[in-house]
């Protein structure tokens, strides 16, 4: 094998690792080889190409996601995701568990938007089991999964913003988080991990001082804030320069590479569960839904940006038509489903999450498949990056928005 | 856009972005520092499980029915109940074990109570070096019941 590799006379067979990772390393007693990695395949031979770990422990990397780069100079030639360090086991370890303890599981799925997987969960669990939630759960989850939507994507753009070098910008995001986590722990009793909805409904109801305190907030967010953060970032002419064009996915490709949430909408698809398949009370609320016209970064930067407006305005609709009565449904404390299954989907801040729930008629799942949209974004980490330069990889990840815990489960 | 266009739109997008962080500057920052002052907990706010005692008998609410135990989705409530000389039940816990480190805070051991006996407290400052100093024994939870605000919330109620 390492004959035809002409370039290199000393270079090792394939799948012989040598190079950087043993070089000097105390105990082998050899002098430093040169820095070769033996899997690469007969194009690469030649160049001068340096493979790089990005991650798993990297500020610019959003979790522990590592990313394993072929560099020629600063040009990205090939990038491969490695996930699985955040792995728990989730959809096996809640075959064995009742159904009221998934819920509080799932958040720790995608922690930046518990209440959407809760939903999720929730849904699934409820329409199996012929449970009908009472009509102010069905607004009140409503209102909390937009409140989730915006604390997520505050977190999004002061992230990505500090993946393109800018740090003020994250700073303004978490003053605005700060009241919102605050508003969190009012209603739910925890900041991020809320545990908050039941199967048949809600944990507790909310008070009317707090939700004229989520009314100041928003008004808040709108009139002040939401202006602030586009002049500090999505305005700049450095970010513009940094973002536009960088990063790029076709309609086609995001269709085909199983694309939701903003990074679809980023293409100029207009599919959003909350209009194409609506659940709990989405149909009676009015909500325009951004689209993009390119698909690259700042396309799907500025699609979060405006969903933040959206969320405002479907929690105004909510504030004004939230109904009275309990939250909780009567539920058994044995919650038992029967047979058959079911695959509920809502729209998290990052996408399609899906769960697909298996029943055999008894307290807990047969089988619970977990559809994270993160998952299906970091496969398209190779088609936006490969060709540009490494700084446009780490803003095109930016820009997927992935939380490592939903990718690894 | 020409050359002369890109350098206007930097030199604005400068001003506009230090227009905003100069005005932030005369704003009361809204962070605390950390260890010497504390933010105060809001009402209902959830850490840890404990065991609540009766105001007027002082002991114990728990009767070791085990239902949080088996409502507990990580299992992490170990429970024994008491028995007498002669082998008998008796209505009150001889061991009652809450494994911190599993514990997931999600209220259902709460909920499933039907005894009023337990009770989310707002103690959070609870890290250890040893994994094993996170296993609260009956007396530890009774102890941080009797030093935390404590509060059920359960049932769909307002709060």
């Amino acid at each position: 094998m390492a004959d035809d590799r002409g370039a290199f006379p000393q270079a090792p067979a394939r799948g012989v690792r040598s190079g950087a990772a043993m070089a000097g390393h105390p105990g082998t007693g050899s002098a430093p080889e040169p820095v070769l990695d033996g899997d690469a395949p007969p194009e690469d031979v030649g160049r001068r190409l340096m493979t790089v770990n990005v991650g798993p422990q990297h500020p610019s990397t959003h979790g522990v996601l590592r990313l394993i780069v072929t560099l020629d100079g600063e040009t990205v030639v090939r990038v491969v995701p490695d996930i699985g360090y955040l792995h728990r086991n989730f959809e096996k370890i809640v075959e064995g568990w009742a159904y009221p303890g998934i819920v509080p599981f799932s958040d720790r799925n995608d922690y930046l938007s518990a209440i959407n997987n809760e939903i999720a969960v929730c849904l699934a669990v409820e329409r199996l089991a012929d449970i009908e939630i009472p009509p102010r759960a069905s607004y009140l989850r409503v209102l909390f999964s937009e409140l989730q939507r915006i604390l997520s994507h505050l977190l999004f753009y002061g992230t990505f913003g500090m993946d393109l070098g800018a740090f003020s910008p994250f700073m303004y995001a978490f003053r605005e988080r700060e009241v919102a986590y605050t508003l969190m722990e009012k209603a739910t009793g925890a900041r991020m991990l809320y545990g908050y909805n039941r199967i048949g409904g809600l944990r507790n109801d909310v008070g009317d001082e707090w939700l004229r305190e989520l009314e100041g907030f928003l008004d808040y967010v709108e009139g002040q804030a939401w202006p602030e953060y586009m002049g500090l970032l999505i305005d700049n002419e450095i970010y513009r320069a940094r973002t536009i064009g960088v990063g790029r996915i076709t309609q086609e490709q995001a269709i085909a590479w199983g694309a939701s949430g903003p990074m679809l909408r980023a293409t100029g698809i207009p599919w959003d569960l909350r209009k194409t398949a609506p659940y709990l009370c989405y149909d009676r609320l009015e909500f325009d839904v951004p689209v993009g016209k390119n698909g690259d970064t700042y396309d799907s930067a500025m699609v979060r940006m405006l969903e933040i407006k959206e969320s405002i305005r479907i929690i105004r609709q909510v504030l004004r038509a939230l109904p009275s009565g309990p939250v909780l449904a009567k539920v058994r404390p044995t919650v038992r489903t029967k047979p058959g299954d079911y695959y509920s989907r809502v729209e998290s801040p990052r996408g399609e999450v899906g769960v697909f729930l298996v029943s055999d008629g008894g307290h807990k799942p047969y089988r619970l498949k977990w559809r994270a949209p993160s998952f299906c974004h970091l496969q398209m980490v190779p088609l936006m990056c490969e060709g540009w330069k490494i700084a446009d990889m780490i803003a095109a990840v930016g820009s997927l928005d992935v939380v490592m815990g939903e990718v690894d489960r | 856009m020409g050359l002369f266009d890109r350098v206007w739109n930097a030199a604005k997008s400068m001003a506009v972005g230090h227009a905003i962080t100069i005005r932030e500057m005369f704003h009361r920052p809204v962070t605390v520092r950390y260890p010497e002052e504390k933010p105060p907990f809001e009402r209902g706010s959830r850490s840890v499980p404990v065991l609540k005692v009766n105001e007027a008998t002082g002991l114990l609410n728990c009767v070791a029915c085990g239902l949080c135990e088996r409502s507990c989705p990580p299992s992490c409530i170990e429970i024994v109940q008491a028995v007498d000389a002669a082998g008998k039940k008796k209505p009150w816990p001889e061991t009652f074990e809450l494994d911190l480190s599993h514990c997931m805070v999600c209220n259902l051991c709460i909920e499933a109570c039907p005894f009023d006996a337990l009770e989310m407290a707002d103690v959070v400052e609870l890290s250890s070096y040893q994994v094993q100093d996170l296993i609260f024994s009956k007396d530890q939870l009774t102890e941080l019941w009797k030093t935390s605000k404590a509060l059920r919330v359960a049932g769909g109620e307002r709060i």
